[in-house]
């Protein structure tokens, strides 16, 4: 070994024997660098403003009553008509209250609508009514005031016949059943498997493409070169990996818990709360294999590259997946489901959405993500291996092909 | 000591280290100088391992070199590179830690070098806002402040200015004087002369020459300038004589042995006057020249 370093400045300390772990100091490097881009934390906060602003404003459109005035010149059956909608909507639960206005003409009605003391008239008509607006018919009133006209008519009919309505439509009834899952239940998890297929693309981006270009970056300035003297390429490469990792997941895990924090707080009840909460954790955990396996491919790719501009290229195949994870976390169903929930990467959404959707049983979430750290494990090997030896590798951007024959 | 035995290199069917051997002594600089394409980074790079040789090995303090004493060696590639969107002192820290160095120590070495080349007010700008001479400063700092125990500096003082050559100049005869081996490129002769005390001359791939300073002279043909008025023709009809050049009364000889040395300046006083009678001593850029023909 070599000898103990005497400097000639007063102020210097003898060459410091390793302290800590070099993955350690690259890892903490990448999570700084990172935070203390501002475009990266405005970016982070305008997405939790709007997850939070859209579960503020979805729980307020779905409280929300609508109101509207409704003129008519007073005629008996105009006024019964505004009358029974309203005992429609409420015997419906629907959220709509009419006011009744009536005034002397049809003249004084139009006329109550232009000056917007009303919202809208109605009109007795030879076949029926007319609503008139002044520039938009609400379409739930349309068909809340429609339904009401046509319950109306048919009672009058009816008595007219000599029947009664009951008879009329006996027969008549459909009661909708569904063999998997509840209505509510599949409309949940389709607005949460869009949430989490989106969450996934976003980060699996965000801080997937961050690898590749600090890779490719390290390599065209050639500070690499400096870097793999003074540690390992392996704990490089470590560092780099699990720094993109821990912010990916904190962000992750800032979005999902504040998103559930905003939901629970909401006056309206969330149906299925506690298994969108249990399943957010897999969710998570799932991210963190399909993650791990991307981060490994963005780091062969960036060191394949020789300079940044060769990434518009090569990052192609790696987006196409994600956009296909993206596309079959919003629409896959029955089989092909079960199948994509099994496969690395695809499973780290197809599987939370199944989850969601149904009941599964306990074994099928631990084995799909068994099979997905398998597959991160061996990514990463093969990440590493193409990394150690692209790394070094000057001149033009490498194939797959030729970075697997690489020598040392 | 660094000792470089046997190395041998091929890119695909093209070698180009032959074998190539010599040594970096701990006491003084050692300049490694060699036309463009000679071999000079290919060999440094081996040295620091980032490329492997297909021959031979290198050795430190008289055992094979391993990634732990490259750990601790500094490092300047051939070609500069830092974090370009980084801030400057933040990297210096950064690199300072991956060489072992605690955190505060890692900060006060980088601004104490960033003091000595003069741009202490630069520490919190980016480095791609730096001149490219400051960045290179920078990247000398890089590769100093962790006190090295060897340094391989692939042409340190290009790009610099001659305050910063002075500058670079004596930290490095500083960093040598306590022990530290200093193997560096440059194609500049007269920093070479002025610095090395040892020379390593590499031509396609093989050594030329190699030694101290003081050996490659004494090695080298000494030639003495004899000014003797009016006029130094005849000097060209004497045995064991070698002209190499005639003006008027100043001559550029070569003596085949001492003895020829008296006879010639003995006649040149019987035959007149002798105003200037002297050795010259070959600088290391004239050895460069003469071997490398």
């Amino acid at each position: 070994m070599s000898t103990a370093t005497q400097t000639t400045t007063p102020t210097a300390t003898p060459t410091a024997v390793r302290q800590g772990s070099p993955w350690l100091i690259v890892t903490l490097r990448e999570v700084t660098v990172k935070i203390r881009d501002k475009s990266f934390v405005i970016s982070t906060l305008i997405t939790l403003a709007l997850i939070v602003g859209s579960i503020v404003v979805s729980g307020f459109m779905a409280d929300r009553t609508t109101e509207a005035t409704v003129a008519f010149e007073n005629r008996g059956e105009t006024a019964v008509l505004v009358s029974a909608a309203n005992e429609l909507a409420a015997k419906q639960d629907q959220k709509i209250v009419l006011t009744a206005d009536p005034v002397a003409s049809q003249d004084a009605a139009l006329e109550a609508l232009r000056t917007k003391n009303a919202d809208l008239v109605l009109t007795a008509t030879a076949d029926g009514y007319s609503l008139t607006g002044l520039s938009d018919v609400p379409g739930s009133v349309e068909k809340l005031i429609a339904d009401a006209a046509s319950a109306q008519a048919l009672e009058s009919n009816a008595g007219k016949l000599g029947t009664s309505v009951e008879s009329l439509t006996a027969g008549s009834t459909i009661t909708p059943v569904l063999l998997e899952g509840s209505q509510e239940r599949n409309s949940m998890s389709m607005v949460m498997g869009f949430i989490f297929s989106f969450l996934f693309y976003m980060s699996a981006l965000i801080f997937g493409m961050p690898i590749a270009n600090s890779v490719v970056e390290e390599k065209q300035n050639r500070v690499v070169e400096i870097l793999a003297t003074a540690i390992p390429i392996r704990q490089l490469l470590a560092g780099k990996i699990l720094g993109n990792l821990i912010l990916a997941m904190g962000q992750l895990c800032l979005f999902v818990g504040i998103g559930l924090l905003a939901l629970s707080m909401m006056p309206t009840e969330i149906p299925f709360l506690s298994v969108v909460i249990a399943t957010s954790g897999w969710f998570l955990a799932f991210f963190l294999a399909g993650f791990l396996i991307l981060a490994a491919i963005w780091a062969a790719i960036g060191a394949m590259a020789s300079r940044v501009e060769d990434l518009q290229q090569s990052t192609g195949p790696v987006i196409m997946v994600l956009v296909a994870v993206l596309f079959i976390g919003i629409y896959a169903k029955g089989t092909f489901l079960v199948i994509a929930s099994y496969v690395p990467v695809i499973s780290s959404v197809a599987m939370p959405i199944r989850l969601l959707s149904t009941d599964v049983p306990m074994w099928e979430p631990f084995a799909s993500l068994a099979i997905a750290i398998a597959a991160a494990w061996a990514m990463v090997l093969l990440g590493e291996r193409i990394y150690r030896r692209a790394i070094m590798q000057t001149g033009s951007a490498l194939s797959w092909r030729k970075a697997l024959k690489l020598e040392d | 000591m660094l000792e470089v035995q046997n190395l041998t290199r091929r890119f695909g069917e093209r070698t180009v280290l032959h074998d190539v051997s010599f040594s970096v002594p701990a006491n003084g600089m050692t300049g490694f100088v060699g036309a463009n394409g000679a071999g000079k980074t290919t060999t440094m790079r081996i040295i620091m391992g980032v490329l492997k040789a297909h021959g031979g090995q290198v050795n430190f303090n008289g055992s094979p070199i391993a990634d732990g004493d490259r750990a601790r060696f500094g490092y300047m590639p051939e070609e500069r590179g830092l974090y370009p969107k980084q801030q400057v002192l933040d990297q210096l820290q950064y690199l300072g830690q991956l060489h072992g160095m605690s955190r505060l120590d890692a900060r006060s070495g980088a601004l104490d070098l960033l003091d000595r080349f003069g741009i202490a007010d630069r520490t919190k700008d980016k480095l791609e806002s730096l001149s490219l001479g400051n960045q290179q400063r920078v990247q000398v700092a890089a590769s100093l402040m962790h006190h090295p125990t060897a340094l391989i500096l692939d042409e340190p003082f290009s790009g610099l200015d001659p305050i910063a050559v002075d500058a670079m100049s004596s930290l490095l005869a500083e960093r040598a004087a306590t022990g530290v081996p200093i193997l560096f490129s440059s194609h500049q002769l007269d920093l070479i002369d002025q610095l090395c005390d040892n020379l390593v001359v590499l031509a396609d791939g093989k050594i030329v020459a190699s030694g101290s300073a003081g050996e490659l002279r004494d090695r080298a043909k000494s030639t003495h300038v004899l000014v003797t008025p009016p006029d130094a023709g005849w000097l060209r009809e004497q045995p064991e004589v070698t002209v190499h050049d005639v003006a008027g009364p100043r001559a550029v000889v070569e003596f085949a042995s001492e003895e020829a040395a008296q006879r010639i300046l003995r006649t040149a006083i019987v035959r007149g006057s002798v105003t200037e009678f002297a050795p010259q001593r070959p600088s290391l850029a004239e050895i460069y020249r003469e071997v490398i023909r």
